[in-house]
């Protein structure tokens, strides 16, 4: 049998069937007079088929060139960074702290491991460097996908190809630099953006904003997206050009003005909640009010001074919590310290309000803003797990050395309730937040658990270690 | 074979056992710890009053517990393993306790033949037998008696005669059923296929074949693995493979002689380790091995087929380059390696069984645990496409070939969609990884030329070993 009988004689017949569509009978030799031959034929092309060499594609895709600086991590550490990564992990706080720690210490996995931590680089491909970025996008249409650039190559020259949030990074530096270049760069590349990408880049603007950005902002009065208008007015209202902000005028609406004080009259101010906005849902309400409104923008309005507005609304708790968001919202922490002079459990108020976002504060900026939320607790810290969850998710930075040690001195986890004490979301988030010199102390703190409970947290720490240990010698 | 923190984690079940092991890691735990012969072995304090008495061998991580746990190994072994990794526990020398004799005479590894050889100070055989349960129960050894032997023997052959004659009837309703396929037609039977297979392959496990039943019973999901379009010509292939055993099997007596002992091992008779071992004609490779790859499947009869896959180090004599250990462990117990892992080196004397394409072997002398290597895996100078070349001949020799390893210089990995392809430059020959490798495999897709080993079932290569310049890669 020849290889085109196989193909347009055998082959059809026994797929379709010999009852309807017999073997050629010229075909059909059997060995054994007793047999129609008909199986040994089924036998005989199925061993054809088996020599016939799989065919190849007409063509393959071609694989990008991945441009990464990053070291590749040490390869003793491959393995227990995939064993913790791929392990039953009661919490997001260690993928978190270790992509910190690879974005910091610009390290980068191994290509290999991609597969095995695959989660882990979906959810923080931006800290992982171009490589990770480039796999993470691998199941992504042709069209979603970004030039895989490392922040450490981004230049004005190559600044548009970068991604959203890479670019927003890089705009925030120059305009902490030199303002005037980074609204220059931004203006080069405005007509091309897309309106998420204008949104997110016009609010850099807010840093270090001045009059010399007004020709700019003027022009996005007519910007096609809304939200894109709203911001550029609400930036031109705080340089006193352009309409009131709409924001501004509905938080006074709100709040009440009076005096106080018997030789010296003070100003006071009172905010008053809607009727239908209950206790719960106060913080919230005070969140989404006052985003828009900057503390300089409300000072003028009743002719204070920054300091003075905050004193005048000391007797009044929503107004502070209003106040601390504005300046959180403003990288004023300067402003943040002396409100929460006022409002000790501001931490709980802002959890409360449900604040997703530091905008561009920097990391020692989120530290610093993490400190002056903590340090009114003291030795009290809170023992409920959803302010270090939020804290930490909020940040996404190691709790300041001062922090720690209130966590420490305090032995915080060992004097947490019976039925929390030593879990796994504690002891994760714990060690998540804790800074490289108070690790050991911390490691301490975890001898006094049942070994079983700190597998993960203490893997985690070492890991850590070890990564920046590495990096220093190298 | 040292045991080390990765071995461990390797061989447990799951991340529950090793933490419940982390909890006994304190000496206070263990009356005894001791050690000997290869050997280690304690007693773990339980929460009844017997402890549990546990035994590892250090040479190929064999182990036996007395715990009633379901999962293997139990948190007691992998606690006496973690104490010896990391030496957190000293381990008294000692003369090994008659409880562990007992086991290591039973146990079907490597070091059991060397517990066969045991014999008293005077020496004759032991003449107890003490379970490791109870060591201080004497058992009478029974005496021979040649006529109850005699009878065994007869019963034995009458046995092997009406299976044999079972066998013949199960081929006859084999050929009915393959019939009636053709007559169907082969796509109508892709469609139906596990039903109708489900069928034949009962009948086949009544008529005492059971191979030819597994072969069938796993048909179904063997074509569900491939693209639609493929799925009636693999079928084509598959059935004929079928009948072409059940035709080796009756006509054995024309057939070469190896030929027809993989005929007879392809229906389900098997050969046990014993006849193995002292068949004179099988052939011994002795040498250092390295796994390059373990497989593990779980099998329709609940039983995980644990294939440890290896290949020969320093090149080859002209005799067999690689080889395959199979094990098979009850599903329910959670194993899924057979205490070798990918990477390990061990110098032993294999014993293969007898095939015109000598694959399955057993160890029949260990002469240096396994450790694991560091050092590139020993590779023939052959392409892609020269070592097809000996898939084809091999295939020539054993028509009914499944898996066989083929080892490759300086190919690439290319993508086409989410397909992977193991691509020779040179002769522009491609074979596909399976679709399980699309994931895992797909680093190497940006490394360039690679030097590897994988495992071609006809269908499909899946890749377990590769060279590159990003370092080894290796099936996880």
């Amino acid at each position: 049998m020849k290889g085109s009988a196989l193909h347009t004689k055998v082959l059809p017949s026994l797929l379709g069937g010999t009852s309807r569509n017999p073997l050629p009978k010229d075909l059909v030799r059997p060995s054994d007079p007793t047999c129609d031959g008909t199986l040994e034929l089924l036998s005989l092309a199925g061993q054809a088929l088996r020599f016939e060499r799989p065919p190849a594609p007409d063509s393959f895709l071609v694989e990008p060139e991945i441009r990464d600086e990053r070291a590749i991590v040490e390869e003793a550490l491959r393995r227990p960074l995939v064993r913790l990564l791929s392990a039953k992990i009661a919490t997001e706080h260690p993928a978190r702290a270790l992509a910190r720690s690879f974005d910091q210490l610009r390290l980068r996995p191994h290509s290999f491991d991609l597969p095995l931590i695959d989660d882990f680089v979906r959810s923080h491909a931006e800290k992982l460097g171009p490589t990770a970025q480039h796999w993470a996008d691998k199941q992504k249409p042709e069209a979603e996908t970004h030039s895989y650039l490392d922040p450490e190559l981004l230049y004005e020259s190559n600044w548009a190809q970068a991604r959203l949030s890479r670019r927003a990074t890089f705009l925030e530096q120059l305009r902490r630099d030199d303002p005037e270049r980074a609204r220059a760069l931004l203006e080069s590349t405005w007509p091309q953006e897309e309106a998420e990408a204008r949104f997110r880049l016009l609010h850099v603007l807010q840093t270090r904003l001045g009059t010399t950005d007004q020709p700019f902002l003027t022009t996005l009065e007519k910007d096609r997206a809304p939200r894109v208008r709203g911001l550029a007015a609400k930036f031109l209202s705080r340089l006193g050009a352009g309409v009131e902000n709409p924001a501004l005028l509905a938080c006074l609406e709100r709040i009440k003005q009076g005096k106080s004080g018997m030789l010296r009259k003070r100003t006071t101010l009172e905010l008053e909640l809607p009727a239908n906005v209950n206790e719960q849902s106060a913080p919230h309400w005070i969140l989404q009010t006052f985003s828009e409104v900057s503390f300089s923008e409300l000072a003028g309005a009743f002719r204070l001074t920054d300091e003075e507005l905050i004193e005048a609304s000391t007797k009044n708790e929503s107004l502070l919590l209003a106040l601390a968001l504005i300046a959180s919202s403003d990288r004023r922490l300067n402003l943040l310290e002396l409100v929460v002079v006022h409002l000790p459990n501001a931490w709980q108020k802002m959890l409360e309000s449900r604040l997703d976002t530091l905008g561009t504060m920097s990391e020692s900026e989120r530290q610093r803003w993490q400190a002056i939320l903590v340090h009114p607790y003291g030795k009290e810290l809170p023992p409920n797990y959803l302010f270090w969850d939020w804290l930490h998710r909020l940040t996404d930075a190691p709790a300041p050395a001062s922090v720690m040690s209130m966590i420490l001195k305090a032995k915080f986890l060992l004097k947490l309730p019976e039925r929390e004490r030593g879990s796994a979301p504690w002891l994760e988030v714990i060690a998540a937040i804790c800074p490289a010199p108070q690790r050991q102390e911390l490691r301490e703190q975890f001898a006094e658990f049942d070994p079983s409970q700190t597998v993960i947290p203490l893997s985690l720490l070492d890991i850590l270690d070890q990564m920046e240990r590495n990096r220093t010698h190298a | 074979m040292s045991f080390t923190l990765e071995r461990i984690e390797a061989l447990a079940p799951d991340q529950s056992s090793l933490a419940a092991a982390r909890k006994l890691l304190k000496p206070s735990s263990w009356p005894t710890l001791a050690e000997g012969e290869g050997l280690v072995w304690g007693e773990c304090q339980g929460s009844g009053a017997t402890p549990y008495r546990v035994v590892v061998s250090e040479a190929d991580a064999g182990y036996k517990c007395t715990c009633p746990s379901r999962k293997f190994p139990c948190k007691h072994t992998l606690a006496l393993m973690w104490m010896r990794a990391d030496r957190s526990a000293s381990f008294a020398p000692a003369s090994v306790p008659e409880w562990v004799k007992d086991w290591l005479s039973r146990r079907r590894g490597p070091s059991a033949a060397a517990a066969g050889k045991r014999t008293n100070e005077d020496g004759t055989k032991p003449k107890t037998r003490p379970s490791i349960r109870a060591t201080d129960v004497p058992e009478a050894e029974p005496e021979a008696d040649p006529k109850a032997e005699q009878r065994a023997a007869a019963a034995r052959e009458r046995s092997r005669l009406e299976r044999e004659a079972a066998v013949l009837a199960g081929l006859e309703a084999l050929d009915t059923w393959l019939s009636d396929q053709v007559q169907q037609g082969i796509a109508n039977f892709v469609a139906q296929a596990a039903q109708s297979c489900r069928t034949i392959s009962q009948r086949l496990v009544d008529a005492k074949a059971p191979g030819l039943a597994g072969r069938l019973d796993a048909l179904p999901t063997r074509l569900f693995t491939l693209p639609d379009p493929a799925r009636p010509s693999a079928a084509i292939r598959e059935l004929g493979q079928v009948h072409l055993i059940g035709q080796a099997y009756r006509r054995a007596s024309e057939l070469p002689e190896l030929l027809a002992a993989d005929a007879r091992q392809a229906v389900g008779w098997s050969v046990t380790r014993e006849d193995l071992l002292s068949d004179p004609a099988a052939a011994r490779v002795d040498a250092k091995w390295r796994v390059f790859a373990v497989i593990s499947e779980a099998q329709p009869d609940r039983l995980r087929r644990v294939e440890t896959w290896l290949c020969r180090q320093g090149g080859s004599d002209g005799n067999s380059y690689y080889a395959v250990l199979i094990d098979f462990v009850p599903v329910s117990s959670g194993a899924a390696t057979g205490g070798y892992l990918v990477g390990d080196e061990f110098e032993a004397e294999l014993c293969f069984y007898r095939s015109t394409v000598p694959l399955r072997a057993q160890i029949a002398t260990l002469r240096k645990g396994a450790e694991q290597s560091k050092e590139p895996v020993t590779l023939t100078n052959d392409t892609l496409s020269v070592s097809y070349t000996h898939y084809e001949r091999a295939l020539a020799q054993l028509p009914w070939l499944g898996t066989l390893p083929l080892n490759f210089r300086s190919a690439t990995l290319r993508r086409n969609g989410l397909q992977l392809y193991l691509h020779d430059e040179e002769s522009g020959s491609s074979l596909p990884l399976p679709s399980t490798q699309s994931t895992e495999a797909l680093p190497l897709a940006s490394v360039g030329r690679i030097d590897g080993i994988g495992l071609w079932n006809g269908y499909h290569f899946t890749l377990a070993w590769a060279e590159t310049s990003l370092g080894r890669w290796v099936r996880p």
